[in-house]
């Protein structure tokens, strides 16, 4: 099956705006949806110094961003992406 | 050192290519006193002098125990430091102390005895002794002879100089002690005589051999705990001091942070940090990707492994030893560096520490560019721009840890 893939950015700003509450993420969903989910770090993905892109943290659920990132934005993009999956198979 | 010579980029000024790559020196000294007094009558004194990367050090026993002991072996020790510095010839010093120090009346023994080692920058090395237990020099893991000079006190006594003369060689350790050392266990039954130089040479053999890379420090350690072991009780029965002076081939640390001022130094950059012959460290996550996309290679992040740590995780690169984030993981290395107590659980600070101080010699590439991220208002003001936070890591590295840094900016 295809996986959602999130990719948490662990850049300075990123991880200090609050990115380091992000990465408790995987105890956060069940684990039938875990393995449905892939996660990554990135450096700076080079949004933090643009303000039209909204504010750090920055997180994105497949071509999906996410500023101001918090766990229940993420939470609820992966089962966005998750459901669209679903439909398509 | 031959991994040293033959690989150093075109690039890095060429500093120091053409002299003779100098051994590192580590010193490490380890004591414990006398079991029934509070004062050590061993005293020992080093003197680094950084601008001539001269090293002496002093091991000097005073007669008794105690604060008298005390007193007597630091007042030798700091005349001999004295002399030694003035560069003269410090054989005739040596006669001078110990014709000053009278022998005591009562027992007609020495009021103290001490030994000198002397090592200079081309690696040669002079001792002298005076009543102090031998020294002994392991080179390639055995005890070597070393041929020495013998001068008698001028007032008639039993005292001795000795003097010897040699040149260091990679590996060489010099282990040195007062007669704690060799006397430990005397009248028991195994050790009639004491330990003995004969067995804490075979001892230090033994060390070595088990362990061809042990430090200074841990040799140290072990000599001066082995002595220990013979005494009955295991209490010491006199102060139990042991130096151990190891030259090794340096080792050699890159730490890069931040990119550097230009795009059109990138490769170069990279390039630095590629060819360096020892180990690799980028702290700082647009250097990463930089050094990642000029050579083309892969980097992970392991999201989860130290996330209670406070500090961003740590990421992989093939041919890097350790690859973390920036500013925040430097400014915590800093605090580590100054003696802020270490979390229990490591993490990318405490990792990039341990690799700092198990290096001799640090070179430190500052890339100048200016971080736009660095310049948001909402950001807290403790966060240092990179260039003092790195001058302000070299700095605390040469003067607390006598390391060897070489500050570049790119
Ligand atoms: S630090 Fe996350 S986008 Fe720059």
């Amino acid at each position: 099956m295809k996986k959602v893939t999130v990719s948490i950015c662990t850049g300075t700003t990123c991880y200090l705006m609050g990115g380091a509450h992000l990465l408790t993420i995987n105890e956060r969903l069940d684990p039938s949806t875990l393995d449905s989910v892939e996660f990554k770090g990135a450096h700076c993905l080079g949004l933090c110094s643009n303000e039209s892109n909204g504010k750090p943290p920055f997180v994105k659920v497949n071509e999906h961003l996410v500023s101001d990132a918090t766990l229940n934005k993420v939470l609820d993009a992966i089962r966005k992406e998750l459901k669209e999956i679903q439909h398509v198979s | 050192m031959s991994h040293a010579g033959n690989s150093r980029t075109p690039e890095l000024p060429s500093r120091g290519a053409s002299e003779k790559k100098q051994l590192f020196k580590e010193l490490e000294f380890h004591q414990v006193r006398k079991a029934s007094e509070h004062t050590a009558g061993d005293a020992y004194m080093v003197q680094k002098d950084a601008e001539n990367n001269r090293l002496l050090a002093v091991l000097s026993d005073g007669l008794g125990s105690g604060v008298k002991a005390n007193i007597l072996a630091n007042m030798t020790a700091r005349m001999a430091i004295r002399f030694a510095e003035t560069d003269t010839d410090f054989v005739h010093y040596a006669k001078v102390i110990m014709n000053a120090l009278p022998v005591c009346q009562v027992r007609r023994i020495a009021y103290s005895t001490f030994t000198v080692v002397d090592c200079r920058p081309d690696g040669s090395v002079q001792i002298v002794e005076q009543d102090n237990p031998p020294f002994i020099l392991l080179r390639n893991g055995e005890p070597a002879e070393i041929p020495f000079q013998e001068y008698s006190s001028e007032q008639g006594d039993y005292r001795k100089l000795r003097v010897y003369r040699f040149v260091a060689e990679p590996e060489d350790r010099i282990i040195f002690f007062s007669d704690g050392v060799t006397e430990a266990g005397m009248g028991s039954a195994p050790y009639p005589l004491g330990w003995r130089t004969q067995g804490c040479s075979a001892f230090v053999r033994g060390m070595v051999a088990d362990n061809p890379e042990i430090s200074a420090r841990i040799l140290a350690e072990q000599v001066v705990r082995a002595a220990l072991q013979k005494e009955p009780d295991r209490k010491a029965h006199d102060d139990i001091s042991c130096g151990v002076l190891y030259f090794r081939t340096p080792r050699q640390t890159l730490l890069a942070s931040g990119p550097p001022f230009s795009e059109k130094k990138d490769r170069e950059y990279a390039d630095i940090i590629r060819s360096f012959p020892g180990t690799k460290i980028i702290s700082g996550g647009t250097s990463a990707d930089i050094v990642a996309r000029e050579l083309n290679l892969e980097i992970t992040t392991d999201l989860f492994r130290f996330r209670r740590s406070n500090l961003p995780p740590i990421s992989k690169m093939e041919g890097m030893d350790l690859v973390t984030e920036g500013i925040l993981t430097l400014t915590e290395v800093l605090n580590l560096l100054q003696g802020k107590n270490p979390p229990i659980q490591p993490n990318a600070a405490t990792l990039l520490k341990d690799q700092l101080i198990n290096s001799d010699e640090i070179h430190i590439l500052v890339g100048t560019k200016i971080n736009q991220a660095h310049q948001d208002p909402n950001l807290p003001m403790e966060l240092e721009i990179r260039r003092s936070l790195m001058r302000r890591i070299a700095t605390t590295l040469q003067e607390d840890y006598f390391k060897e840094v070489r500050l570049e900016f790119i």
